[in-house]
């Protein structure tokens, strides 16, 4: 909660450089990949082509 | 004349007139006005040493940057106090039962502290949406999970602090009720209710001052999370 966390003696490399639970910065970066992928999530489904189904002719 | 059990939580009106303001204002009434001597009156001396040790349990956790909120918390705790004792005086209207006003005093208020954690450190503020240390695969869970109970606080402010008052109220006004019907009918079970009523009003006594300190303290925590 209050005081910073003890990241700073970490040495992470590659994708964990940035992606991290333990570095502010990294779990800032999760976070924020969360949320984009929920919000393309949403996007996706809202702005993707609705299928037409044909009009049924009653016999 | 009827009267149902939760005729004490109608907001007063007088001829058509609403007095939830003046049900407000008035406690205000009741604190001493400062004046400008240097030794003051018992009363006005009792009342400053109060608010100093409001203000200083308040502060003391939180930085210098953070004592700028002084002023309102100390002043929200005051108002709470004072609504919340005189509303256990019978035939007063407590404006806390009514959520309306305490979603209306902690939304803005948890707001507040919410966007100055995201405008002065925002990284720090969305860093603290993951807990320190946690596994991978829980990640995402984990950060749901925390923005859920981020976005519950003002809701659990506001709803607890009702909840409490109008349950408190409710049952005193349950357990008198049935004081007065036992009375005629078996004495020993009405006094032994009676006894029961005395030891529930001092715990609501206890129960209004506390809910008010925790509702300001639990808004001094989210503070010093975002400042």
């Amino acid at each position: 909660m209050a005081g910073h966390d003890s990241g700073s003696q970490h040495q992470f490399t590659g994708f964990q450089k940035y992606f991290n639970s333990y570095t502010i910065t990294g779990r800032r970066n999760y976070v924020i990949a969360t949320y984009t992928s929920i919000a393309m999530l949403i996007l996706y489904f809202k702005l993707r082509p609705k299928k037409k189904t044909p009009a049924v002719a009653d016999k | 004349m009827n009267l149902s059990f939760f005729d004490q939580f109608m907001s007063p009106h007088l001829m058509g007139i609403p007095l939830t303001l003046l049900s407000l204002l008035l406690p205000t009434l009741l604190l001493p006005a400062p004046n400008n001597r240097w030794v003051t009156n018992r009363l006005s001396t009792l009342q400053l040493w109060l608010l100093n040790t409001i203000t200083k349990q308040l502060m003391t956790p939180l930085n210098k940057k953070a004592h700028k909120w002084a002023l309102i918390l100390t002043s929200l705790m005051t108002m709470l106090l004072a609504i919340n004792l005189l509303g256990l005086l019978p035939y007063t209207f407590t404006p806390t039962t009514q959520l309306s006003m305490n979603m209306a005093l902690a939304f803005p208020l948890w707001l507040a502290t919410l966007l100055t954690g995201l405008r002065n450190q925002p990284s720090i503020s969305i860093g603290h949406l993951l807990p320190e240390g946690t596994p991978t695969p829980l990640i995402p869970a984990l950060i749901l999970i925390e923005t859920t109970s981020l976005l519950i606080r003002p809701l659990a402010l506001g709803v607890r602090l009702t909840a409490n008052l109008t349950a408190g109220h409710l049952l005193i006004q349950l357990i008198s009720t049935a004081v007065m019907a036992l009375l005629p009918i078996m004495p020993v079970m009405s006094t032994l209710t009676a006894m029961i009523l005395f030891l529930l009003t001092i715990l609501e006594i206890a129960v209004a001052m506390i809910q008010a300190y925790v509702f300001v303290l639990l808004l001094t925590l989210y503070l010093q999370e975002n400042i």
